[in-house]
């Protein structure tokens, strides 16, 4: 019984993931400026993301999803496939952003 | 022939004259649309409304908006444990309203609201004055359930205040502590689920034990809970056993955790089980519900609002809507960050529905940071979206920090929790 229960909360855990279309990406992007900020402009204690890049972005959030530390960011990206993660890029390094 | 030619005249003219009709009627419909600015007013200064006026003020030209806050400054609930824990000033988790004043793109009155008629559609002042509203966004916080509790209400709590509200001075709470003799004693009592940031009765225990250590007095506090687990427990249990050893002792409600009567003038509280707990300072944290302001409305027909998850719409009362500590949000806890995210939604899907565009699909997150001490932090996760038909809010699956965390994890999230909260402050309060 321990082990059902187990495998359906992996299965939760991992496998539900967001699958999100242009404008759920949109306020995906809009929780993360919570930490971000923004114009993903970072602060003190986090890192701009505008100035992180786009390649380094994406190789991130898809180190994130992979590791099995739980982290914040590990337990956010585990819930995005890659492709959301490339529309994220698509909208914070495009000029959407700002309109 | 010249009669035929009268009638398709006749005809004509009457096809002529129904489409001018409509025409003009399409036509002044525009011309009031277009003159149209619906009055939008936001009740609470908080993470929710504050968060709610981020969004709405950048369509100023196109609505009114009036902000509602008792307060002339506002003092955040999250990080308030620092302050108790001597980590943090007071000025650093307040924030100035009165600056708002100066911005044009929105009105904003400090007031206390005595009543709310959604018929009407108006908000009645304590000085009787009246407002009136097309869209209504209630975020007034959280309410209090009294005399749960023998020998502990409204007015008993004004000597051992609960600080669960941001309505007290907290380091006059701090002041107390540093006033304890050593070897003190310290009870806690933590309510039953729904509340205000479900870790932060044990995060609470921590910071104090934290101080207490920190100006070298000897103390045990003694945390009796209403529930028989709580959010993050391992992580608070094993990062104790770390910084505290036995200094923190939790009791569940199984094992005679629950609060059931207050002796103040003996200082001591007897739980569930008849157990009796003296005490050198009592601290309860009170069951909770929705703000007073809900119930004096009849917004509310249980403990919580209940609205459409969607639109944050009340369900039984067309164009108020709700958000943060006062509702019913389901699988979301009630967090500043919770609050923070469904402001968004509650916002863009407003402003979606003024503009007569479709609705967003609301996608929400929450992470609950948590401190252990002063740089020691860890958290919960989760995204959440509305399930598939459409009636409640659902967790994708929340994860919390690994138990066998590095000291450098547990200082990194600390860091994260500082960021997270400057961040979210600069957003809605500058």
């Amino acid at each position: 019984m321990g082990k059902i229960k187990l495998i359906v909360v992996f299965f939760f855990c991992f496998f539900k993931t967001i699958q999100a279309n242009e404008i759920e990406t949109y306020i995906i992007l809009e929780n993360c400026k919570s930490c971000h900020g923004q114009n993903y402009e970072g602060n003190r204690y986090f890192k701009s993301l505008k100035k992180t890049g786009r390649l380094m972005f994406e190789l991130k959030m898809k180190e994130y999803k992979r590791s099995k530390k739980n982290s914040v960011m590990s337990i956010i990206s585990r819930a995005l496939g890659d492709d959301d993660i490339k529309k994220m890029a698509d909208f914070i390094y495009s000029e959407k952003i700002n309109k | 022939m010249k009669k035929l030619t009268s009638k398709r005249d006749f005809l004509k003219r009457i096809g002529l004259g129904l489409t001018y009709l409509a025409l003009s009627q399409v036509l002044d419909f525009k011309k009031v649309r277009a003159k149209y600015r619906p009055k939008i007013v936001i009740l609470g200064a908080g993470f929710g409304g504050a968060s709610c006026l981020q969004y709405f003020k950048k369509f100023s030209n196109k609505f009114d908006i009036t902000v509602i806050e008792k307060k002339r400054s506002i003092q955040t609930c999250p990080f308030s444990n620092h302050v108790i824990g001597g980590i943090t000033n007071l000025s650093d988790i307040t924030f100035d309203l009165m600056k708002m004043r100066e911005n044009k793109n929105f009105d904003i009155i400090f007031e206390s609201v005595s009543y709310i008629d959604s018929e009407k559609k108006t908000v009645k002042f304590e000085n009787d004055q009246l407002l009136k509203y097309d869209f209504l966004i209630l975020s007034p916080g959280i309410g209090f359930k009294w005399n749960k509790i023998e020998g502990y209400n409204k007015t008993i709590s004004n000597y051992i205040p609960h600080y669960w509200d941001g309505n007290k001075d907290l380091t006059l709470f701090a002041k107390k502590l540093s006033d304890l003799e050593d070897h003190s004693r310290i009870i806690i009592s933590a309510p039953e689920y729904p509340y205000r940031c479900p870790p932060a009765p044990y995060e609470r225990a921590s910071l104090i034990a934290n101080y207490l250590k920190m100006i070298g007095k000897r103390f045990k506090i003694i945390l009796l809970d209403s529930k028989n687990t709580f959010t993050k427990k391992d992580l608070f249990l094993n990062e104790w056993n770390i910084n505290y050893k036995k200094s923190i002792e939790w009791i569940s409600r199984k094992n005679g955790g629950k609060v059931e009567k207050v002796d103040i003038r003996n200082k001591s509280v007897t739980t569930n089980n008849g157990s009796v707990f003296k005490a050198d300072l009592i601290h309860i944290i009170p069951e909770q519900r929705a703000s007073e302001i809900m119930f004096k409305s009849n917004l509310v027909k249980k403990d919580w609002c209940d609205v459409n998850p969607n639109s944050f719409e009340l369900v039984d009362h067309k164009n108020i809507y709700a958000l943060g500590d006062s509702i019913n949000a389901w699988d979301m806890p009630k967090s500043g960050f919770s609050a923070n995210s469904q402001a968004k939604i509650l916002s863009l899907n407003l402003i979606n529905r003024i503009l007569d565009k479709d609705y967003f699909n609301p996608v929400f997150l929450n992470t609950c940071y948590s401190f252990s001490s002063a740089n020691r932090a860890f958290s919960i996760t989760s995204w959440y979206r509305v399930n598939a038909s459409g009636t409640k809010i659902v967790s994708l699956g929340s994860k919390e920090s690994d138990i066998d965390g590095t000291d450098y994890d547990r200082f990194e999230e600390s860091n994260h929790a500082k960021g997270w909260y400057k961040s979210i402050t600069n957003q809605i309060y500058d």
